[in-house]
């Protein structure tokens, strides 16, 4: 249940899918830095990077409409920020470039996102000699994510079952013991893990 | 607070992304080197919890609700190295996985909410818990007000990134970031410290020892750190605050407003946007500044007092509840 | 003439706080042999599995109380009997700690220094032979426990392991899991030590069962004639498995 809502990577045997992880991030770093540097008024080149993105969504077979949703989620925070930008000379067109500008590569991003798995991405940033600590943090981040998040709404049922009061001061008190218990269990889990892992011949 | 693509520009992006990258080198340097290798699957599975306990909800008013940012709360229950790597670890998978965060303000994000936020949150603790002395108030009152300052210094962070590029003005983006993060500091502050004394109330260990790096941190690394948010704060705050409004108003200007009359570029606009006395307005915007700091301050020891007033002489704090649930 | 596999000789082991956790614990296991460790909770069933390889320091005894194959369960020698000794946690979710089940189940070899072809191979046989063939793939958090569990044995199957130590191994499996999990312990020919509540479990796959209580050995023999012995088994807090009173088709 959780887990696919924390995992936007859906199996298709697209094209697009098939590339190895490391090209497309090329891909979607070249597309970032691009529309990124280039003028705010460079028109010509927002629509030439809007239509290779349309291309690739279409050839990787990731349905339109999951794809428009996503964009949609993220717009609001977008647009947020980029209200600020309104306030100063010419804010419209600063608005404007940077509403494009976010938008491109949100898609760019999120088209990533569906058509890559996280654990080839890993794989790409451990071959790029990313420290081996960091990568380990994000597998085991990774990993353990949809447990955690499984286990959140768990004590937080157990606890609402077991309730009588209502209203806010308790249920910010109820939140942050939820937080306590998800940490001191996740403590201990992390022991268990390590315990584990020299189990089968980790050594530090 | 994260920022998207198309924000920043090249040169503050770039910035800020070689600042993060130093932050995080030191970080896991110092992990390396001083964290309990017990404790380093710890790491990555307190960034899964981060991530998770950002999910609850905190109601404030009609729908809305506040939530966990978690920068303090590492840094009390882990110590600010891992801290700066958890948060890091969580910016980089909601950049990707979610693109939450643009791909070129990693770098800034990364500053902003695993450096800035940690190290200042931890620092003003550091110091207050000295202060105050070491009990369970203490703390609680260290926590809570190293929270605000956290999330209040990284939004600054943010807002001279954003200036710095020229998206927006420094004399909008400041005191809108400052303000509204002067609120969410509240509530960050308090949401850390109800955590953070529940965790008290179930393992009193793991608040009361010293955070799990087996040695005191060095000289060293605490200058490194402070020179880099230092850094930070010169290269996006200092030229932006300090009254070079002209340049910038001159480089927004030329750089997507092609035809634009040569007429001088500095009053015009001004004239339709400038906050009246902007003379005045620097120092009144540093009273009020450090208004909100003496008003958290005092918000976060009165939570402290709270929750360790009713505990029973010698015992563990009942404040909270304690049962373990399911 | 082969020595035993395990050979546990007056093992003690006291908590940090003090109370005793195991007491003289004497037994061997032959090799290719599977033997269950039963007893209430709180009988030292984990604590025992932890020590065959060496995760628990016994710190009683001057000699180390443990031999795996005739080597001593000390610390010159851990990386060695780690390789030998493949121990199941009660949790899966704790040992599958890598992000893909190819990465986990490489996991142990990669430690050993295995790389490249060998590598590919040891993963792929092990997938096998817990019938999880297709499955390199697949995330974890997608797996049901009784795959989890599955993926695990694959793990420490892949380091070669001559000795298996699993803890509660059908515990929360359900009905189809449990049998197949069943199955593959009586396909492998390696010695096990299942430490386990579940009776049936007992006399359908092991030739000796040992009653730990207290931290004790109580009594120890086939488990039939010691599970036929109901005052006994109630006073240590099992019973008599209903598979010995009636015929079950499994």
């Amino acid at each position: 249940m959780s887990s696919r809502l924390l995992n936007p990577y859906e199996h298709r045997g697209s094209a697009i899918h098939r590339l190895p992880a490391p090209a497309k991030m090329a891909f979607v770093g070249v597309m970032v830095c691009t529309v990124v540097l280039v003028p705010l008024g460079a028109g010509m080149i927002y629509a030439g990077c809007a239509a290779a993105l349309v291309v690739v969504a279409a050839l990787s077979s990731v349905p339109a409409r999951h794809l428009a949703w996503r964009l949609l989620m993220l717009e609001p925070f977008v647009l947020g920020v980029a209200a600020l930008s309104l306030l100063q000379p010419e804010g419209g067109r600063v608005f404007a470039a940077m509403l494009v500008r976010s938008t491109l590569c949100l898609f760019a991003m999120v088209l990533l996102a569906s058509t890559t798995r996280f654990t080839d991405l890993l794989a790409a940033l451990w071959r790029l000699r990313v420290p081996a600590l960091l990568v380990t943090s994000l597998a085991l981040m990774y990993r353990y994510l949809s447990l955690l998040v499984d286990e959140t709404g768990r004590l937080q049922r157990a606890r609402r079952s077991r309730t009588f009061e209502e209203g806010r001061a308790f249920a910010w008190r109820s939140s942050a013991t939820v937080a306590a218990h998800l940490f001191v269990r996740t403590s201990e889990r992390a022991e268990r893990i390590y315990d584990a892992m020299c189990a089968r011949g980790w050594r530090t | 607070m994260h920022i998207p693509d198309g924000f920043l520009d090249g040169k503050t992006a770039v910035a800020a992304g070689a600042l993060a990258a130093a932050g995080l080198g030191i970080a896991l340097w110092r992990l390396r080197r001083t964290f309990p290798p017990r404790r380093v699957p710890l790491i990555g599975l307190a960034a899964a919890f981060v991530f998770a306990a950002q999910m609850l909800n905190f109601p404030v008013a009609g729908g809305t609700s506040g939530h966990l940012i978690g920068a303090v709360l590492t840094a009390v229950l882990l110590g600010p190295s891992a801290a700066v790597v958890v948060l890091s670890s969580v910016l980089i998978l909601q950049c990707f996985l979610f693109a939450d965060g643009g791909l070129s303000a990693l770098g800034a994000n990364v500053f902003n909410m695993a450096l800035v936020a940690p190290m200042v949150g931890f620092g003003v603790y550091a110091f207050v818990r000295r202060v105050a002395g070491g009990g369970l108030r203490a703390r609680l009152l260290a926590t809570g007000f190293g929270a605000w300052c956290s999330t209040v210094a990284a939004s600054v962070a943010c807002a001279g990134e954003l200036a710095a590029s020229g998206t927006v003005l420094w004399r909008v983006a400041f005191p809108a970031m400052a303000a509204v993060h002067m609120v969410i500091g509240v509530g960050e502050a308090a949401i850390t410290t109800l955590v953070v004394a529940a965790v008290a109330g179930v393992r009193p260990e793991l608040v009361l020892e010293a955070p799990l790096a087996a040695r005191a941190p060095r000289y060293a690394s605490v200058a490194a750190y402070g020179l880099l948010v230092a850094l930070g704060l010169v290269l996006f705050v200092v030229p932006v605050a300090s009254g070079w409004p002209d340049g910038l108003e001159r480089v927004a200007a030329t750089l997507g407003f092609e035809a634009k009359a040569a007429a001088p570029v500095a009053s015009a606009p001004l004239a339709g946007y400038v906050v009246p006395g902007l003379g005045r307005a620097v120092p009144s915007m540093m009273l009020a500044g450090a208004l909100g700091a003496v008003v958290a301050f005092a918000l976060a020891w009165l939570l402290a007092w709270v929750l360790t007033s009713r505990r029973p002489a010698g015992g563990r704090t009942r404040a909270l509840e304690t049962t373990v649930a399911a | 003439m082969r020595g035993p596999a395990v050979e546990v000789r007056g093992l003690t082991y006291r908590y940090a706080d003090g109370t005793d956790a195991l007491r003289d614990v004497s037994f061997s296991v032959a090799p290719g042999e599977r033997v269950a460790v039963v007893g209430p909770n709180g009988a030292g069933k984990s604590t025992l599995l932890l020590h065959l390889n060496g995760l628990l320091p016994e710190n009683v005894l001057p000699i180390p109380a443990v031999h795996v194959f005739g080597t001593p369960v000390a610390p010159p020698h851990l990386p060695a009997i780690r390789a030998q000794v493949g121990l199941l946690f009660q949790d899966p979710d704790d040992q599958l700690f890598c992000p893909t089940v190819w990465e986990d189940v490489a996991f142990g070899p990669q430690q050993l220094g295995v790389r490249g072809a060998a590598l590919e191979g040891r993963v792929a046989r092990s997938l096998e032979q817990v019938g999880l063939g297709g499955y390199a793939d697949r995330l974890p958090q997608h797996l049901s426990r009784g795959e989890k569990r599955r993926v695990c044995l694959a793990g420490v199957l892949a380091c070669e392991a001559r000795v298996l130590a699993l803890d509660e191994p059908t515990s929360d499996l359900d009905p189809r899991g449990r049998r197949e999990l069943k199955a593959i312990l009586r396909s492998l020919p390696v010695a096990q030590v299942i430490a386990t509540h579940d009776l049936e479990l007992v006399v359908e796959t092991c030739a000796r069962v040992i009653v730990l209580d207290g931290g004790v050995i109580v009594v120890e023999g086939p488990p039939a004639e010691v599970f036929a012995d109901e005052p006994r088994m109630l006073q240590h807090g099992l019973e008599t498995p209903h598979i010995l009173r009636h015929r079950h088709p499994h």
